[in-house]
């Protein structure tokens, strides 16, 4: 696991990756190896805990366009929450929130599923 | 479908600007460097898409940069580097100012933290260099490329608003520390100091200010200053006239009374300015004088000015331990004061003692001496310890002279005043001595020891009265000064000195009897000592006929230096009356021989004074012109216009001791002016026109009496 994916675990169903750090380039590519993993296993819903990643460049955000345009392609969904708000901002900005979406807790992320 | 997901140049220039934006707002809330550059650094990595950066931020004072910020880069790497604004890329920064596309290798220090591309900008103060942004590694989904120019434009806008940020953190920074420095120095410094504001109201005031008002901060800020200083008219005065005038006011010694504590203090009121000069309030300096005065006041009782100064300066000076050095040490000592002591009262030997010590001390400290102890009745001083001058032996001989100069008057004054003359003898010597602070930590006294302070002992001892004796090292250092005359003595022999020691008197100018002195000396004895009741023999009276003497003796041509005996014998001629009025003219002679006698007056004019108070009794006997003129003198207004005066003012005093009616009282003035006569040829041309006018007027008034028709 890269230093970035600080955890994961699975509930109802749900795949939770707790990121820490940069997303970037390095960030994005440890969230979609693990995402690309769990596809291969079946698994299409994913959340993102995104609490201790306090910035995120384009590159980070077009990984998660790519993982986004892959999870389609199964019928699978992705979710963020604990955003920060310049992150949310980029997210928003980026056009990453018409495909996905940012809940403000895990518990509406996960009863929204 | 993916086509719709290309992040477009659109939406990355719009991210961009937005965060610029946000960057802007934000960056201005940050009140600590450290977090505004970490976010400048995070924000330019995120927008720009680097994979890591760094900011390089001034050392105060050098041209050195060290990390401010780092992201997403082992910092260990750069350790131990110098970040030199002269060198390398960051010296071309400086020098162009602008952001700058590198690609890193070779030997940059940059190329140490394995990235390829880097991106930096300037972070500038006006036009000083105050740090850079590295950016490195500009991040794609085809790997790691070069930044753009457009990345340098956005970084440079960044950093142009994180310069700004910056300074004003640093300006906040530097207002803080200086006011933090200076409240520390306000609370730090003894002297007192408050501000007020343009409403008066006092808005700062530090720890001595509080402590010489007497009052806590919280009861002073706030207050306008009347209103603290509200017993204190003078203060509020100063203030309000530096208020209005703009001027800066020094007082000293003002007495400041502030809730029951009363501080002497020194005062400064200057006008607070703004930068366009204009008046924003007062600034008060007040320096508490009293305990630097306590100091002072007490050690002045024992060593001079100069030495209390110097200890002031110095503390080291007041450490135990000594030094050999050469000085001269004075010893001075009261002939036959304990005989003396025994005739007086307790009191009377403290006010005697005291009286003369302070006379010599005064002289000692003019001549910078160090009043090393009073044993009893005697004194020791010290010229030239601790700090020596080139002139410490004259000082010590000036000082014996004057010393002993100054007692012919104290003397003077007491003899008038019926007390024994002070007697002293003086001895002077030079030599090495060991000086010192010398005694415990409890209690210690700067003071000489050695042979050479037993010597200066010894040779006072030797001394007789009036005398000075110095030893032959004091003589070799001042006899080429031509004021100093001396006389060479036969060697004495002096205990704890094997072989008889050379001595010589210093010769000093013994001034002749003085008149002057002798006159204010009597006139305030009179002033002290004559009955309060009298109403004539007043000393009004005694002025006015020393006065008449003056005129009376000049008239008749009488020399000068005799006219100074004829005053001397009117000052004199009642002073009987102190003691018996009945027989003043014996009691007054009686006195003025022994004072005269005392104080060496001439034998032969003591007898001409005492024959000029004699003659002064009724019926007058002068038997020279001298006495003539006293006589005249002292009947003087019988002839003049304010006769009446005088004559109202002797009716006064005889009804002290006897009824008399106003026509006894004008038969007694007709008897006494038909049986007077002026003795002087310029008396009796001056005044016996007038006093017939007197004498008919009287005689009319009698009659009147006789006849019924008087009203009184």
């Amino acid at each position: 696991m890269s230093d970035f994916i600080k955890s994961t675990k699975e509930s109802n169903g749900i795949i939770i990756i707790e990121t820490e750090g940069y997303l970037n380039n390095v960030g994005g590519e440890a969230i979609s190896a693990i995402v690309y993993e769990k596809i291969t296993s079946g698994n299409t819903k994913f959340l993102i805990n995104m609490a201790g990643t306090k910035i995120v460049n384009s590159i980070g955000v077009s990984i998660l366009i790519e993982i986004i345009e892959k999870l389609q392609e199964v019928n699978g969904k992705i979710g963020y929450y604990n955003l920060a708000p310049i992150v949310a901002k980029t997210f928003n900005i980026m056009g990453l929130t018409k495909y996905s979406t940012v809940y403000d807790s895990e518990e509406n992320a996960i009863n929204g599923f | 479908m993916s086509a719709e997901f290309n992040i477009n140049d659109l939406q990355q220039k719009y991210l961009e600007l937005e965060t610029l934006l946000d960057l802007t707002n934000e960056l201005n809330s940050f009140d600590q460097i450290s977090i505004l550059l970490q976010e400048i650094l995070v924000k330019s990595c995120g927008v720009l898409n680097a994979s890591s950066g760094l900011i390089l931020i001034e050392d105060e004072n050098s041209d050195v940069l060290h990390i401010g910020a780092d992201f997403n880069v082992d910092i260990s790497v750069l350790k131990g580097l110098i970040f030199n604004k002269r060198k390398g890329i960051i010296s071309e920064i400086n020098e162009t100012r602008k952001a700058l596309n590198i690609q890193l290798e070779g030997d940059s220090f940059l190329s140490k933290t394995g990235c390829k591309y880097g991106l930096i900008a300037p972070l500038l103060d006006k036009k000083n260099l105050v740090g850079i942004v590295i950016l490195f590694d500009k991040e794609s989904r085809q790997g790691l490329s070069p930044f753009q120019e457009s990345d340098a434009n956005m970084l440079s806008a960044i950093a142009t608003q994180a310069s700004v940020a910056y300074n004003n953190i640093k300006l906040i920074e530097n207002i803080k520390e200086a006011k933090t420095f200076n409240d520390n120095v306000m609370q730090s410094i003894v002297t007192g100091v408050f501000t007020t504001n343009l409403m008066g109201e006092i808005n700062h005031i530090n720890r001595a200010a509080t402590n010489i008002i007497n009052l806590n901060r919280e009861e002073v800020i706030g207050n306008h200053y009347e209103y603290v200083f509200e017993s204190n008219e003078y203060i509020n005065q100063l203030i309000s006239k530096c208020e209005l005038e703009t001027i800066t006011i020094s007082e000293s010694q003002i007495l400041l009374d502030c809730n029951g504590k009363s501080t002497t203090v020194n005062i400064s009121v200057s006008p607070l300015l703004n930068d366009s000069n204009e008046p924003i309030g007062s600034v008060v300096a007040m320096e508490d004088l009293s305990n630097l005065d306590k100091l002072k006041s007490t050690f002045k009782k024992y060593v001079s000015k100069q030495i209390v100064d110097q200890l002031l300066e110095n503390e080291d000076m007041l450490n135990l331990g000594g030094q050999e050095q050469d000085a001269t040490i004075l010893f001075s000592d009261i002939r036959g004061f304990t005989a003396m002591s025994e005739k007086m009262t307790p009191n009377e030997v403290v006010e005697t003692l005291n009286d003369y010590f302070n006379l010599m001390i005064e002289i000692i400290f003019k001549y910078n001496g160090t009043l090393d102890k009073i044993i009893g009745d005697a004194l020791m001083v010290i010229y030239g310890a601790p700090n020596a001058t080139d002139r410490d032996t004259e000082n010590a001989v000036l000082t014996a002279i004057e010393m002993q100069e100054k007692l012919i008057e104290f003397n003077q004054n007491r003899i008038i005043n019926l007390k024994e003359p002070i007697k002293i003898g003086i001895g002077i010597n030079r030599g090495k001595v060991i000086s010192g602070n010398i005694g415990s930590k409890q209690q210690m006294n700067f003071t000489v020891i050695g042979d050479s302070v037993n010597l200066a002992s010894r040779l006072c001892s030797v001394a007789a009265s009036d005398e000075i004796i110095v030893s032959d090292a004091v003589w070799k250092k001042i006899r080429l000064n031509k004021i100093f005359k001396s006389k060479k003595l036969n060697p004495v022999k002096v205990k704890g000195k094997a072989k008889p020691i050379d001595i010589r008197e210093i010769l000093y100018y013994r001034p002749p009897f003085n008149y002057n002195l002798a006159y204010s000396k009597i006139e305030n004895y009179l002033v002290n000592n004559l009955p309060q009741n009298y109403t004539y023999h007043t000393i009004e009276h005694i002025r006015d006929v020393v006065d008449q003497v003056e005129k009376i003796a000049k008239r008749e041509k009488i020399e000068k230096e005799l006219i100074a005996d004829l005053k001397l014998a009117a000052w004199l001629h009642d002073i009987g009356y102190i003691w018996e009025p009945n027989r003043h003219e014996a009691r007054g002679v009686e006195y003025a021989t022994a004072i005269l006698n005392e104080m060496k007056f001439p034998k032969s004019k003591i007898s001409l004074i005492a024959g000029m108070i004699m003659a002064t009794k009724i019926p007058q006997s002068p038997k020279n012109h001298f006495e003539e003129i006293i006589c005249d003198a002292d009947l003087d207004y019988l002839g003049r216009e304010d006769y009446d005066k005088n004559s109202d003012s002797l009716l006064q005093e005889i009804r002290i001791n006897r009824e008399i009616t106003n026509k006894e009282w004008l038969e007694i003035q007709e008897s006494f002016l038909l049986k007077h006569h002026y003795h002087t040829g310029s008396s009796k041309k001056l005044r016996n026109k007038n006093k017939n006018i007197i004498l008919k007027k009287i005689q009319d008034k009698i009659k009147s009496y006789k006849n019924g028709t008087s009203r009184t």
